[in-house]
């Protein structure tokens, strides 16, 4: 059986249409203004900046918009290395050449504009004003703050677009309808906390939702209890960019004071998207190692109660991690971890082998060790089999629902 | 009998010997232990032997054959891998002595299971355990490998040596359990399971009962089809993947064998161990994945978070396999 966890539902369950968009956020006067800016542009005329928190929507507005309207969306990623030749290059080319068939036209899009930092995006922000200023088609941006000083040359050349943080009746909204779709019944106390929590974040509410429910046919107040002492995700998303970019140990070391997230929170994050990040088995076996080493300091740290060896910790999470890379830092799609709810799973799951492996020894004259070991492996061939000897031993073993269901679930 | 109680559901129990004469092989053992039923008293006993050769039978057969219908009342079965160390077995030990014996033999037993799961500091504990209740109390101590009981011990019991069954044992105690179920057990059938179980009667009797399971007649492919899905090959897969360099979908597999089987880090690592030397891989590497999986075990022992380390070490062989391919 294959776990299904590789959809995210933030890509399932997201809009299709501007009428989709408009059903969740209302009659926010942004997607009108988006719409109009597009379809009234002509060369020459400004770009339009998109800009409001993370999770609102900026990018799927754009993406939804085009897909409506025949735009051949192109699409760059602040986090991909631009020098200004490669942008000259890119957009360039959009420019110049004709659409391909049933497309009306082109759209530029330049998501996340103000992570244009450092010297790989020297002269970045200087060619995309050029850029705006020649294009032959429209060139649309998002950032999350605009009102970074060095975006300032961005602000003059376009049209600002304000996304506001959705309403917390908004979100519950759109998670009842996932919730619909999923076949899951939801306490509504429990989507009002996910929702309250995600700040207007509709991502992270999403995610959450996901993280909390999946594979649940039920989803309680209990459900989603931990995410409360949890971070807000996109900031974890920016430590871990900020981590995995950083080219020097020090840069590395200040992504924790950076953040909010505590150290244990942030391994959890970097065991989760290390091997998201690094494809290469080399750089992945190194990074792997420290955090590893992270790990084991962490546990001598707490064993001991020696708190001064937290920073070896730390060294070795961070920097350790860090420099395992060989090649320039690219752009990845960060996962939320998993761990939590498969570890509650997981655990659940091994509170019932071992309440079989109890009911076994007392019978059997062995140990639980041994029980699941030498004797469950065999049982579970016995329930996955035709013959009706699992429910006499189902009986005689005195097991309930729970325990046969494990029982059953192999193979 | 005075076990009269509904019939065990699996076989290993409902077959497993009830007299000392029914016990399979191992007649010298099976001679002295009726000695001391016929002169009402036994000494320290320790049962040493391979797993699957019939000591907790013998042990429990003695007992049986002892104090007759009293058995429950005088007999303390433990098991030392699960007791939460020597405190707890002391302390029970203590309340159980403390109570005088029922019936005309002199003293309780207490079988103690699976010793050499036990610390030598807790064998030492044990020892004066045995010493401060020796009027009362006699002990069985049953083990593995007689080697990791401490010398005080061995030299305070009489010691039994179990045999390895052979395959005629086997077979024969087989061929009686088909017919009194009504199963056809070809000849296939039983060389398949003396291949997978060998001198193991447990692991024999479970094979035999899985297989039957299946309702046809147990040749040699249901047997080495229970065998293969009694073995997860899960581990195998993950350790294929991790190989080829893919650390996420082996990842994703060590997720699966904890939700699906309810494993944990240490359940997981003790299946690695023996599937690494049943890849097919140049023998080398073998040994330097096994030093990898020695390391990733030891930390875990020591209490590390399983996920990153486990996750470290499939790295760890997507770099070897890398190395290995290119």
């Amino acid at each position: 059986m294959s776990v299904p966890y590789h959809v995210p539902w933030t890509e399932k369950h997201k809009p299709r249409s501007i009428a989709e968009i408009k059903e969740i956020v209302g009659e926010a006067d942004y997607v009108d203004k988006f719409v109009s800016w597009l379809k009234n542009w002509k060369p020459g005329e400004k770009a339009a900046l998109l800009y409001g928190p993370p999770g609102v929507g900026k990018t799927l507005l754009v993406e939804v918009v085009a897909n409506e309207f025949h735009y051949e969306l192109i699409e760059l990623n602040a986090s991909d290395t631009r020098t200004e030749s490669i942008l000259k290059r890119l957009v360039g080319q959009s420019s110049q050449t004709i659409s391909l068939y049933g497309a009306k036209g082109k759209l530029i899009f330049l998501d996340e504009v103000d992570g244009l930092t450092g010297t790989e995006d020297r002269g970045g922000i200087g060619a995309i004003v050029g850029l705006v200023k020649e294009s032959r088609v429209p060139i649309a941006m998002a950032a999350n703050d605009p009102w970074d000083p060095k975006l300032r040359p961005l602000r003059d050349v376009s049209i600002m677009i304000e996304f506001k943080r959705l309403r917390t009746y908004s979100i519950i909204k759109h998670l009842k309808k996932i919730c619909a779709r999923e076949g899951i019944i939801a306490d509504e106390r429990a989507l009002k906390i996910i929702a309250e929590l995600s700040e207007g974040d509709m991502r992270s509410a999403v995610n959450d939702l996901q993280a909390a429910a999946q594979g649940k046919k039920r989803l309680t107040v209990n459900d989603v209890s931990w995410l409360r002492a949890r971070n807000r995700q996109y900031q974890a998303f920016d430590v871990l960019r900020m981590l995995f970019s950083a080219k020097r140990c020090d840069d590395a070391r200040n992504v924790l004071n950076a953040s909010l997230l505590d150290y244990e929170t942030l391994m959890l994050w970097i065991d989760e998207n290390l091997p998201r990040q690094y494809t290469d088995p080399e750089e992945l076996a190194k990074a792997y190692y420290y955090l590893a080493r992270a790990d084991i300091f962490l546990g001598r740290m707490k064993r001991r109660q020696k708190w001064e060896l937290l920073k070896h910790v730390i060294d070795f999470m961070t920097a350790g991690v860090a420099m395992a890379k060989t090649k320039p830092y690219k752009f990845t799609k960060y996962g939320f971890p998993q761990k939590l709810l498969l570890m509650a799973k997981a655990k659940q799951m091994r509170t019932i082998r071992e309440s079989i492996c109890e009911k076994i020894a007392a019978k059997c004259h062995l140990s639980k060790r041994k029980a699941s070991t030498e004797m469950i492996p065999f049982i579970h061939v016995i329930y996955e089999a035709p013959g009706l000897a699992k429910r006499e031993i189902s009986k005689w073993l005195n097991l309930d629902e729970s325990m046969e269901a494990f029982l059953k679930k192999q193979g | 009998m005075a076990f009269k109680e509904e019939i065990p559901a699996l076989w290993v129990e409902k077959y497993r010997p009830k007299k000392l004469d029914e016990i399979v092989n191992q007649r010298e053992v099976v001679e002295r232990l009726k000695k001391f039923v016929e002169e009402r008293n036994i000494p320290h006993l320790l049962f040493v032997g391979p797993p699957g050769t019939g000591k907790t039978t013998a042990a429990l057969c003695l007992v049986y054959e002892l104090y007759g219908e009293n058995w429950r009342q005088n007999v303390l079965e433990l098991n030392a891998s699960d007791e939460r160390g020597i405190q707890t077995i002391r302390e029970r030990v203590k309340d159980y002595a403390r109570t005088v014996a029922l019936g005309d033999v002199p003293f309780k037993t207490i079988i103690l299971d699976e010793c050499d799961a036990m610390t030598s500091e807790a064998q030492w504990s044990l020892r004066r355990i045995m010493e401060m209740f020796w009027r009362t109390t006699r002990f069985i101590l049953i083990a593995n490998y007689g080697s990791r009981i401490i010398e005080p011990i061995q030299s305070r019991c009489a010691i039994f040596r179990f045999s390895m069954l052979s395959k005629e044992d086997v077979a024969e105690r087989l061929k009686f359990i088909a017919a009194q179920e009504g199963i056809n057990l070809t000849q296939e059938g039983l060389e398949a399971i003396w291949y997978v179980a060998g001198g193991d009667m447990r692991r024999a009797i479970n094979l035999l009962q899985a297989a039957a399971a299946y309702g046809g007649p147990v040749d040699d492919v249901t047997v080495y089809k229970v065998a293969g899905k009694a073995r997860p090959t899960e581990v195998h897969e993950m350790l294929k993947l991790a190989l080829k360099g893919d650390v996420m979908a082996a990842r994703q597999k060590v997720y699966e064998l904890m939700i699906n089987y309810g494993l944990s880090g240490a359940d997981i690592i003790r299946q690695i161990h023996t599937e690494v030397f049943r890849l097919d891989i140049p023998e080398p590497m073998k040994v330097e994945i096994e030093d990898l999986v020695a390391e990733t075990d030891y930390r875990l022992v020591e209490g590390a978070n399983e996920d990153i380390q486990l996750t470290a070490f499939l790295a760890q062989l997507a770099r070897l396999g890398k190395k290995t391919a290119g």
